[in-house]
């Protein structure tokens, strides 16, 4: 075994004696010594595997650039949702302080495992995991709605997970060969090349409704929408960012392998089918939703529609959905958190009852109008530039009427956000809120206004290197 | 053998989307698990001990004594016996389940398969729909649980037609899946059912 194979076993050696720790021995002041040391722990290990990019490790992992990328957003996000954690959970009583943040560990190990994975069946394991440790946080408040949307996303998920299994045996038919079906990436590539193209694009329908699940897509979105609204915030920010891009990862590998073969228009036209779709069903339900965190789940759909439809497109559009997915992951994790604080200032999530936040908490109103730009594309968003790079594939493929149509779309969700959260921040309550209100520290805002700069600095300059690593996971895709 | 096996299979998959009372669900799981295992069996072209061990647990102990235990178990303390009054009635049923098994013939053909692994696509692919059809015609949460076994049941046939020896990893794979469904979900039923039967709670006004 290599060097990076061990190091790889010790960080989920560590990841699985940190969480047993944490859940079984019921001490707030260790869990929150021991969750801070692993935020230290997946730092050292994202760095760790940066500096062995490209190698395999045990057979089953590979330190490929979308991974290391994607990881590295999960390392940033992971130090945020644990300090807003921190802050969420510190009323509990210690059993569900540990259970939290046990689950809370759980989840962030099972993520870099499926970032990771170099086989289909590796990552559709460590998305069943997700599904498992997610489900203990969406489950935290112990409501009847947290049950129910438990229920829902473990049920809709398994199911999910069920079909791209299904997918991933069509996969398998095309081999012929069990013994092989461990798909790994690399042998996939050789095998689709030679495989009865109705079988791939069975293999890719079902994988992708499968991880449609994970990815908050059409179809299988309804069940992230649930989670979001019930979800402590700073877990719905990990739903919506860190744990979409493994639904994303999963699709995209397949699709990349794929894209050599001749179905490539067949995947591109059920993706942007996809894509419009959740883009129609976001605008239609962001004008109804009532509760402010179901708006921003409908946000997160609209936004996987973006990235679905940049993927479709091809050319400068995967370089867009690259770019997307991950200010997404910044710009989605700021504003949840800030649903968060917002919730303790106003004492609610319902929009009637939410209003005059600016008067209430400036620092917060700042977060969300700043959270707004980001989310809704207007420059200086980063998201600007992915927006308008997945515009200029529509004219360079000639597609002007789904141009017309995407636009129209965002019309709708533009206006739906920001007459929404210009209500919270300016206008007074239509109803009064009978739950108690909390005051925040503005320090604890902090966080958010980072990650909304992140997004804003990505508008004015792009770095050479981030620039080469989105380049390098696109090489292989049709020009 | 294998094939009436496929068949016996296939017929349990008619009775399920028409019958109403659960513990007839729970009986035909477990009738579907034991219909596995021979299946599975057969399949094998060696026969060590871990293999015969693996499909033993996966098959006769999951899915014919520890699913349906515990869906008796979940039956027994909600006190629920019967599908929604409000569920489609049987003869429609019967009608839908009849389309999806002409479609699914239909679509295995089209897919130029061996004759021996058409059975298996068929059969497969005929699961899969009656799962989807389970949950999408019932109301009452431990149909939405059987719906979801079955379609674990179709996953595991439709795996069986690959070849003889799954790798372990995927059959890990399958075991953290009736992990999930058993424990979690059947946990969940019983605490759903102190509190409501219907998932409505969650809405967007």
């Amino acid at each position: 075994m290599t060097e990076a194979a061990y190091i790889f076993i010790l960080f989920f050696a560590v990841s699985l004696a940190l969480g047993l720790l944490v859940g079984l021995i019921h001490s707030k002041a260790l869990a929150r010594t021991l969750a801070s040391f692993y935020v230290l722990v997946h730092i050292a290990f994202t760095v760790y595997c940066w500096m062995h990019r490209g190698e395999t490790v045990l057979d089953y992992f590979t330190f490929d650039t979308l991974g290391l990328l994607l990881q590295s957003v999960l390392s940033i996000l992971t130090v945020t949702t644990v300090f807003h954690g921190f802050i969420y959970v510190s009323n509990d009583s210690p059993r569900t302080y540990a259970i939290y943040h046990a689950a809370l560990i759980a989840l962030i190990a099972s993520m870099t495992g499926a970032y990771f994975a170099n086989g289909m069946t590796t990552v559709w394991i460590f998305v069943e995991a997700t599904t498992l440790s997610v489900a203990a946080l969406i489950y935290h408040d112990r409501t009847a709605m947290a049950l129910e949307a438990t229920w829902k996303y473990v049920f809709v998920c398994s199911v999910g997970i069920a079909l791209a299994y299904i997918g991933i045996l069509f996969l398998g038919f095309t081999v012929r060969d069990a013994r092989l079906l461990h798909l790994s990436f690399s042998s996939i590539t050789e095998i689709a090349k030679l495989a009865n193209p109705l079988y791939l694009k069975i293999a890719f329908v079902f994988v992708l409704v499968g991880y449609s699940t994970k990815m908050g897509l059409f179809p299988m979105h309804t069940v992230t929408v649930d989670a979001h609204t019930v979800a402590p915030p700073p877990i719905s920010a990990f739903i919506s960012t860190t744990l979409m891009n493994v639904g994303f990862l999963a699709i995209f590998r397949i699709y990349a392998l794929f894209s050599a073969t001749p179905i490539l228009p067949f995947m591109n036209h059920v993706l942007l089918l996809s894509g419009f779709l959740s883009l129609l069903i976001s605008a239609g339900y962001m004008l109804k939703a009532k509760h402010n965190k179901r708006m921003l789940a409908y946000s997160s759909l609209e936004n996987m529609g973006i990235v679905a439809i940049a993927l479709g497109m091809g050319g400068i559009g995967y370089y867009a959905a690259i770019l997307h997915i991950i200010l997404h992951s910044f710009a989605k994790a700021g504003l949840f958190y800030q649903m968060g604080q917002s919730y303790k200032i106003m004492g609610t999530y319902n929009l009637d009852e939410s209003g005059n936040y600016m008067n209430l908490y400036p620092a917060g109103a700042t977060a969300l109008l700043l959270g707004l730009v980001c989310i809704t594309a207007i420059p200086p968003s980063g998201m600007f530039i992915s927006e308008l790079l997945m515009f200029k594939a529509m004219v360079a493929n000639g597609n002007y009427l789904y141009m017309a149509v995407a636009a129209l779309l965002l019309c709708f969700v533009l206006y739906a956000l920001l007459t929404r959260v210009l209500h919270i921040v300016f206008s007074e309550p239509r109803t009064q809120s009978l739950k108690p209100r909390e005051k925040v520290n503005p320090w604890q805002s902090v966080s958010q206004f980072v990650l909304f700069g992140i997004v804003i600095l990505i508008c004015f300059t792009q770095p050479a290197f981030f620039r080469e690593l989105i380049n390098d996971i696109i090489q292989n895709l049709p020009k | 053998m294998t094939l009436m096996l496929i068949i016996v299979f296939a017929i349990s998959l008619i009775y399920l989307s028409v019958t109403e009372r659960f513990r007839i669900y729970a009986g035909l799981v477990g009738l579907q698990g034991l219909l596995l295992f021979g299946i599975s069996f057969m399949q094998l072209d060696r026969i060590t001990l871990a293999t015969v061990l693996f499909v033993t647990i996966e098959t006769l102990l999951f899915k014919v004594i520890i699913v349906p235990y515990l869906l008796f178990n979940v039956i027994r303390k909600t006190g629920v016996a019967r599908v929604h009054e409000k569920a489609l009635p049987s003869f429609y049923s019967l009608l839908m389940v009849t389309l999806g098994l002409l479609l699914s013939i239909v679509v295995s053909f089209s897919m130029n398969a061996t004759p021996y692994n058409l059975m298996f696509f068929i059969v497969s692919f005929f699961a899969i729909y009656t799962g989807l059809f389970l949950i999408i015609s019932h109301r009452k949460i431990f149909s939405h649980l059987i719906g979801f076994l079955v379609i674990e049941n179709a996953v595991l046939l439709l795996s069986l037609a690959i070849g003889s020896e799954i790798p372990m990893l995927i059959n890990l794979g399958i075991l953290l899946d009736i992990f999930v469904s058993v424990l979690i979900l059947g946990i969940f039923v019983m605490r759903l059912r102190q509190q409501t039967d219907d998932l409505t709670i969650l809405k967007d006004d």
